[in-house]
């Protein structure tokens, strides 16, 4: 029997619209769910999905994927790489699992509701599998950091960190919230599959590879690579439906969408990926840095992409370039700062070679954050390690939920975008972040950030200790530094 | 401790926001100026199968490699193909061209993918 290809019937099995004769069209699709957007269901069905997959064909790709993944963890659990790791990739690790694992389930709920909402067949199609892909996520992502909780519990936030009210949970949460949870159909492939999948996982998935496979962890580099293969397939989902809303009048919204998307992954990557790429995972272990993989990832690869499929770059593309060689060098100085406030332990990444490092990828980094970790440094070496820690909170941005930024040192610009809305004061740490917020005040308005809730008197006792007991962390899960201040040695000898 | 709001920072709003790398941003931004397509595969057999025939699919055309170790970026200008009989003759197995996706992380470009080819392309030249 010769077996037709999937080109010659997959566009008449996949048309599966039907006129609805018990229910209106609205009833079966209502706005707020699918955000057709005034799109006639016929300008739908022209939805042509560029990577097409039909479901034989996915079950057996799937298969063959995890028997790679799960088979590389199993022959390799005897090579005890992590009790021989450095401290600050197992915190790269635990950073990374806390804040991806349980958003991966989140993502297929998003993927749901393409799949059931989306008025283009070719979508729904397409997200049925990528609603089973992030189920693959959640779980690989769950099982591998389990067979490392009896080693401390840290580990354990994997599973636990978006179920708690910890900063930077509260961070990505409000980030996925908002790009996928609470977005319709079109949204979701707009936010999430388009803006986010396309681009930022690639810096989270790859890069993060690059550097695993360097450091000798191909456990990790095998998992994250093989779920980036799901991502760059459902992906997808967002440039036909871009396409759409284009040919349709609709650049504008969908623009916005992109804007506010790429932006919001910027900032919450700035905290997340930034540091460990640039500080905790060991100097040998650095494939490129993470301002070299932006560039790679997001500017040459994404941002390319955006502008063939009709878009413009977004309006704050210059802020964004510059914002490259600084963000992520305050976020990392703000968790070390306080880092009895995550579930990991930071690496501080500053002993005389890392600075050197630092300084070729980041000319003027010496000058500027050098001068802050110079004075850590100090009192560290002169027997005050109190003075180390936080004394104080740091104002947060009530868009990104992380603190608010900017170059101190020489190269001094540190500034709070305010913005009363509706009698309410309302901090930012960049335009961009505040124009997020403008393009769509009730969205985003009644949410209270770490700060705003310490000040309305959720946290209680108002200190310290409330603050970690309100952030789920007990001891045992608070950060501390990853190498026990060991790295001071390099200092102390200097100066003998 | 942690007691008080300390207001650590300063500066007015509405002024442009500038820092020592606003000259470095003008090279960052020469990095979108590139016409690059290409598949991002995870290392092994068939990333290297598909070095040997994006050369042999893609003739005249100059192929760049960048060996991640975790993962391989193949790319050319344009428009990249990869044909399935190709990587069939490259890996020394039978081969449909769905296998790609195991080791498919990633991709410049845009995608175009059937049973008996694979294409990576841009619409526009900058
Ligand atoms: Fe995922
Ligand atoms: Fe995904």
């Amino acid at each position: 029997m010769t077996l037709l290809k999937r080109e010659d019937w997959y566009d008449l099995t996949r048309a599966t619209n039907w006129t609805p004769k018990y229910v209106s069209e609205d009833e079966l699709f209502p706005e707020e769910m699918s955000g057709a957007r005034g799109i006639p269901m016929e300008k739908w069905e022209t939805y042509d999905e560029p990577y097409k997959v039909t479901y034989p064909e996915y079950v057996s790709t799937q298969r063959e994927k995890d028997a790679g993944a799960y088979s590389v963890k199993a022959a390799l659990e005897r090579s005890r790489f992590l009790d021989n790791a450095d401290p600050g990739w197992i915190s790269t690790m635990q950073a990374h699992y806390g804040a991806i694992a349980l958003a991966e389930y989140a993502a297929s709920t998003a993927e749901a509701r393409m799949c059931r909402f989306s008025k283009a067949p070719g979508n729904r199609n397409m997200a049925t599998f990528g609603m089973l892909d992030e189920v693959r996520h959640g779980q690989a992502q769950l099982y591998f950091p389990h067979s490392y909780t009896r080693r401390n519990r840290q580990w354990d936030w994997a599973h636990k960190a978006l179920h708690t009210n910890e900063w930077g949970a509260i961070a990505a949460r409000h980030f996925f919230d908002d790009m996928m949870m609470t977005r319709d159909a079109i949204g979701v492939s707009i936010m999430l599959t388009f803006a986010f999948e396309t681009g930022f996982t690639n810096m989270q998935f790859l890069g993060l590879a690059a550097d695993a496979a360097e450091v000798g962890d191909h456990t990790f580099a095998s998992l994250i690579s093989s779920i980036q293969t799901d991502e760059s397939r459902h992906a997808q989902q967002g440039g036909p439906a871009l396409k759409i809303l284009i040919e349709n009048g609709k650049k504008k919204d969908a623009q916005q969408m992109v804007d506010v998307a790429f932006w919001r992954a910027w900032k919450l990557f700035s905290v997340l990926t930034g540091p460990i790429m640039d500080y905790y995972t060991p100097l040998e272990g650095r494939k490129l840095s993470f301002k070299e993989f932006m560039l790679e990832w997001i500017v040459a690869q994404f941002e390319r992409q955006i502008l063939d499929l009709g878009l413009d770059r977004p309006w704050y593309w210059d802020e964004f370039m510059r914002a490259l060689d600084e963000t992520h060098h305050g976020m990392h100085l703000g968790v070390w700062y306080w880092r009895p406030t995550v579930w990991w332990n930071p690496s501080a990444g500053v002993t005389p070679e890392e600075r050197d490092w630092l300084e070729e990828k980041y000319p003027g980094w010496n000058d500027t954050w050098g001068q802050c970790w110079d004075v850590i440094i100090d009192n560290l070496k002169n027997g005050k390690p109190e003075l180390t820690g936080p004394e104080t909170l740091p104002v947060v941005c009530n868009m990104s939920n992380i603190p608010i930024v900017g170059t101190p040192g020489n190269g001094w610009n540190v500034k709070d975008y305010q913005l009363e809305h509706e009698g309410r004061l309302y901090h930012f740490g960049s335009e961009p972040d505040r124009w997020c917020f403008q393009v769509d005040p009730e969205r985003y308005k009644g949410h209270l950030n770490f700060i705003d809730r310490f000040l309305a008197g959720h946290v209680q006792p108002p200190d310290l200790m409330g603050g970690l007991k309100y952030m789920g962390l007990a001891p045992g899960e608070m950060g501390d530094d990853a190498h026990n201040y060991e790295w001071m040695s390099k200092y102390a000898k200097a100066a003998s | 401790m942690f007691s008080r709001l300390k207001q650590w920072f300063s500066g007015t709003e509405n002024s442009k926001r500038e820092g020592k790398g606003s000259a470095m941003a003008t090279q960052n931004d020469d990095r979108l100026k590139n016409n690059k397509v290409g598949p991002v595969l995870r290392s092994g057999d068939m990333a290297d199968a598909a070095v040997d025939a994006a050369e042999i699919d893609n003739p005249g055309k100059e192929i760049s490699v960048e060996d991640m170790r975790a993962y391989l970026r193949i790319s050319t200008d344009g428009e990249l193909i990869l044909k399935r009989e190709t990587m069939e003759e490259c890996l020394g197995r039978p081969f449909e061209m769905k296998e790609l996706e195991v080791d498919l992380s990633s991709f410049a470009g845009q995608i175009d993918i059937n049973t008996d080819r694979a294409r990576f392309y841009l619409n526009t030249a900058l």
